[in-house]
């Protein structure tokens, strides 16, 4: 991933022009004296799969429902398409719901589930309401579910006819919450797949609520990043993970190491030497990536990270190029393809990937342009 | 999805057209007919509505008259008073040396008398007293079963678990009459005593067998929610503590003890209020001189001093509620609801070892099988036995001849058995009809989460709490003598009456029975069917109502049930008119003939016993899952 750079902020699936389809506009619901969701503003495009990430209680949830209809927002707007849906209930937004808990009616086969919403609104011309379940339960790959019951069924053909349900009324916006949690990890790999499939298939806009930043970052065309209730950061997924807006969505999303100092030097090619905090050591950081505001002169404070990917450990053979840092091995996690290794350097950690097996004391370094300054007080 | 491509947004104007064409689908071709839009504006409100007619039907049948006869407490000839009041609240006869008391005399001295062996209670003293024995007796008698049933298993533990549902819905006359058969003079008790050799005791009147009566309504009550708590404890949790290092006596202590016994305080409160509030039981085993304060209420409704009864009657009204919140109270702050706990594994009644620790709770439980066998099973049976046992102790079926008899020959004024059970029948369908809408919505009503739903639920419990005799008397100078609404003079049959009166007592049962089932319901599957299109009534009528379906025919039965053995306010709307029913009709035959009240309360049994199953046939085929 590091090597190839210079996209951030450009992929093809975000289009700034694209009509909005849903918008949140300073929307805050409160509960006695906690603000679930604290003064959000969002624009959904048309067509355009958006999801709310963010760690549990950071009101994703909550502004998923508030989007449903489920719950009137204390202030602020919800508009569909630029029309303010405040008072419309549910039943009247035009939106499909998929749930974590899947939620079928246990009383009904799984063919009168996908057809419940049919009984609200006409199938599309021409095609009746059963050719309507038959092909729906096609696009989610179950076209002989029909007559079964739905507890017959595994969570993940559940899920599936859960969202066949939600489609079949053919709604607006696609809304889903933690649709896979439930499930386990390999199904949820694949599940996440075929919605994606299904969603771009039908263009459908769909906002996608998930507390898996991984998950987040594979299906998405864009992401909020939420925390305490209000986006951090909205942006498509690469610009998430290369260009964290905040220390939070640096540390939620992926692995990062986070350091904070003060610049001690300042090149005119947009190099900085920052003198990190609890340390004598010196780094060297780029800041000419994607729109940083004004470039940080001596004596600010900043704050910046290095993905784990782009520290390098010296082995036998190659020597540390760009910072070089000395550091102790002190636990490793074996998963697979690699190995997780958590470093003392000074009284902090820092966390490097390697593929072979380290121990005992390592140089390791990263190349000044792989760190990203999150943020900049000035002096 | 519309074509978005072709639609950029250039402006306001442009993106409300755009946005109402956007979320066109399914709505605004509904939405074209007349019809279609007067339909669901009907669904849309159906809630409401229903909601609005509960109400109504609330006031109309239960607030409005038991108002009517409570202000009779404070409004003498139109000046408002609390002379009636302090009245009682003073009068030893009510009070006792309470009452001293409260008009006046130092506590020092009160207490002195409330020590001495001659202490006079009072009505109100004895009713709580009766009730506090009574509560006692049914805890005694309940948590031996409850052990037996959360913690062993054997064939038709089931079978017997439901059935502990059973004596709460007997007709209470009925019972009545069972302890008379068993425990009165002739009873198979002392039968049973001489047979071995032993003197007579006679039980009849006496403390002794009022409180065993209730004993036998309120135990069972007291098993039901102590198995429940028992069962939900969460064996990982016992585990746990065995782990740790408790010893099993001390795990029970620590682990399970603290979360059965706000069961047990449940079941001990609701079966203070209800023996507290006793009438039918005492009036036929007790007599006057037992009389509690329903009973008086009774009484003084009989001679007409309807303010007094008022007066006694809110008394009632202040001790149960206050009882009741003080146990909602405790409730609220120690409620804690495991769900999806692994149960205890049940031990085999049959010990695997022949060690102490296995038969001695067995030989315990042998011991108790034989108590609960005398209360619970000897007065049916021996209800039975004397429908059948001639006044020479030869079987003889004289006494149901004697009521084929009366319906052939008896006189206008005489109360005969046919029209007893065709009113019974009636009334019971009609109420149930009545009682299960109410109580579904009220169920809907308060299983929904906003401001104010704790008054909700209780101003709809409150006929649980309200003394009969007071709801019968206000419905009686209400609805059967008439009232005058704008010119308009509006007055209903004692029959309509009584079946409002069964209506407004049975549906709270239908609530209790619905609500736990709705508030069950994982909340996305309603909201899933409403973003699916559908409107609150639609899902209540589609999702929440089939899913919950075996607890509204529960609720049917129970609402059923309760009307076909509801005596206290029938005898009330019953007086004069010819709409008795079997309870009623076995009242005035107890007092003089044993033999064919036994034998009335043998057909009350069949009719009670054939309706449950015809309900339960009847639910069985509509039954969702």
């Amino acid at each position: 991933m590091g090597s190839e750079r210079g996209d951030a902020g450009t992929d093809a699936e975000d289009d700034p022009d694209a009509p909005v389809a849903v918008e949140l506009d300073g929307v805050t619901k409160r509960y006695g004296d906690t603000a679930a969701v604290d003064d959000v503003s969002i624009r959904v495009r048309e067509g355009e799969f958006f999801t709310l990430v963010g760690p549990s209680g950071c009101g994703k949830t909550t502004t998923l429902r508030l989007i449903a209809g489920f719950e009137e927002p204390t202030e602020g707007t919800v508009r569909f398409g630029g029309e303010s849906v405040a008072g419309v209930p549910p039943e009247d937004r035009d939106v499909g719901v998929v749930f974590q808990s899947y939620a079928l009616f246990p009383h009904m086969t799984v063919g009168e589930n996908v057809a419940y919403g049919l009984n609200f609104a006409e199938p599309p011309e021409g095609v009746t309401r059963d050719e309507r379940v038959a092909e729906l339960l096609e696009l989610v790959d179950l076209p002989d579910a029909a007559d079964r019951d739905p507890e017959s069924l595994s969570g993940g053909q559940q899920q599936r006819i859960a969202m066949a349900r939600a489609l079949a009324p053919g709604p607006d916006v696609l809304l889903l919450d933690e649709p896979m949690s439930a499930l386990d990890a390999r199904l949820r790999e694949r599940l996440r797949a075929q919605v994606k499939r299904i969603q771009s298939e039908l263009g459908i806009t769909t906002i996608y609520v998930t507390h898996d930043q991984e998950e987040a970052l594979a299906i998405s065309d864009r992401v909020a990043v939420m925390n305490d209730g209000a986006p951090e950061q909205v942006a498509p997924p690469r610009t998430v993970y290369r260009e964290p807006a905040s220390q939070f969505v640096a540390a939620f999303v992926g692995d990062n190491n986070v350091f904070a100092g003060r610049v001690a030097d300042a090149t005119a090619e947009g190099e900085l030497a920052v003198d990190v905090d609890g340390g004598d050591e010196t780094l060297r950081v780029r800041t000419d990536r994607g729109g940083d505001a004004a470039a940080p002169s001596v004596g600010d404070r900043v704050t910046f990270c290095v993905r784990p990917e782009h520290l390098r450990v010296a082995d036998g053979t190659a020597a540390v190029t760009g910072n070089a840092l000395r550091a102790t091995v002190a636990s490793a996690e074996f998963l697979g393809e690699t190995t997780r290794v958590t470093l003392d350097w000074g009284d902090r950690d820092l966390v490097v990937r390697v593929t072979d097996p380290i121990d005992g004391a390592v140089a390791v370094g990263f190349d000044p342009s792989d760190a990203h300054v999150i943020d900049v007080e000035t002096r | 999805m519309t074509g978005a491509e072709d639609d950029r947004v250039t402006g306001a104007e442009d993106d409300r057209t755009r946005g109402r064409r956007g979320r066109a689908g399914r709505l605004s071709r509904l939405r074209e007919g007349w019809l279609a839009r007067l339909r669901e504006r009907v669904e849309s409100r159906a809630l409401t509505a229903l909601a609005v007619l509960t109400s109504v039907a609330l006031v109309a049948a239960f607030y409005y008259p038991t108002a009517t006869v409570l202000i009779e407490a404070v409004v003498v000839d139109g000046a408002v008073t609390l002379g009636v009041f302090a009245d009682v609240l003073t009068d030893p006869f009510y009070f006792g040396e309470l009452a001293r008391l409260l008009s006046g005399e130092s506590p020092v001295a009160v207490t002195r008398s409330l020590a001495s062996p001659d202490r006079r209670l009072g009505i109100v003293g004895f009713t709580a007293y009766q009730a506090a024995l009574s509560t006692v007796a049914s805890v005694a008698l309940g948590l031996p079963a409850a052990y037996l049933l959360a913690r062993f298993e054997f064939p038709g533990r089931r079978t017997l678990r439901s059935l502990t549902i059973v004596p709460f819905v007997l007709p209470s006359i009925m019972v009545a009459v069972g302890f008379v058969a068993t425990f009165g003079e002739n009873g198979t008790l002392n039968a049973a005593l001489a047979a071995v050799g032993l003197p007579p005791v006679d039980l009849m009147f006496t403390l002794e067998a009022v409180v065993i009566a209730h004993a036998f309504y309120n135990a069972p009550l007291v098993a039901r929610v102590t198995t429940a708590a028992w069962e939900s404890v969460d064996a990982s949790a016992v585990e746990t503590a065995r782990s740790l290092g408790a010893g099993p006596v001390r795990a029970f202590v620590d682990v399970v003890a603290p979360q059965v016994y706000p069961a047990v305080l449940t079941g001990a409160a609701l079966t203070f209020v209800f023996t507290f509030g006793t009438f039918p039981i005492v009036l036929a085993l007790g007599g006057f001189e037992l009389a509690t304060v329903e009973v008086f209420v009774y009484r003084l409704v009989r001679d007409l001093s309807y303010a007094e009864a008022a007066a006694l009657a809110i008394v009632e009204l202040a001790v149960s509620l206050g009882v009741l919140l003080a146990y909602l109270r405790y409730e609220a702050r120690s409620s804690t609801s495991t769900r999806g706990a692994r149960p205890l594994p049940r031990r085999p009644l049959v010990p695997p070892t022949p060690s102490l620790r296995e038969l001695l709770p067995r030989a315990g439980l042998a011991a108790y099988a034989v108590v609960a066998g005398v209360v619970f099973l000897a007065p049916i049976a021996s209800m039975i036995l004397a429908s059948v046992t001639g006044g020479d102790g030869a079987l003889t079926l004289d006494h149901y001849r004697f009521l084929v008899e009366r319906q052939q020959t008896g006189a206008a004024f005489q109360v005969r058995p046919w029209p007893a059970i065709r009113n019974s029948l009636l009334f019971a369908a009609a109420a149930t009809l009545l009682a299960l809408p109410m109580g579904v919505v009220v169920a809907v009503l308060t299983t929904r989460r906003y401001r104010g739903r704790t008054l909700v639920d209780a101003a709809a419990m409150a006929p649980l709490a309200v003394s009969g005799i007071i709801v019968g008397l206000g419905l009686l100078r209400g609805l059967v003598f008439g009232v005058e609404i704008a010119g308009w003079r509006i007055a209903a049959s004692g029959a309509v009456a009584i079946v409002v009166a069964h209506a407004v007592a049975g549906y709270p049962f239908v609530v209790r029975t619905v609500s736990p089932g709705l508030s069950g319901l994982d909340r996305s599957l309603v909201e899933s069917a409403r973003a699916l299109g559908a409107s609150r009534a639609r899902v209540i009528r589609d999702v929440e109502l089939p899913l919950v379906w075996p607890a509204v025919v529960a609720g049917a039965a129970f609402a059923f049930a309760i009307s076909i053995g509801e005596f206290t306010s029938t005898v009330v709307l019953a007086t004069g008119a010819d709409a008795y029913t079997m309870p009623v009709a076995i009242e005035r035959f107890i007092g003089r003939r044993l033999g064919p009240a036994t034998a009335m309360g043998v057909v009350l049994l069949v009719v009670t016993g054939l309706s449950f199953v015809v309900i339960e046939r009847l639910g069985g085929e509509h039954r969702g899952i």
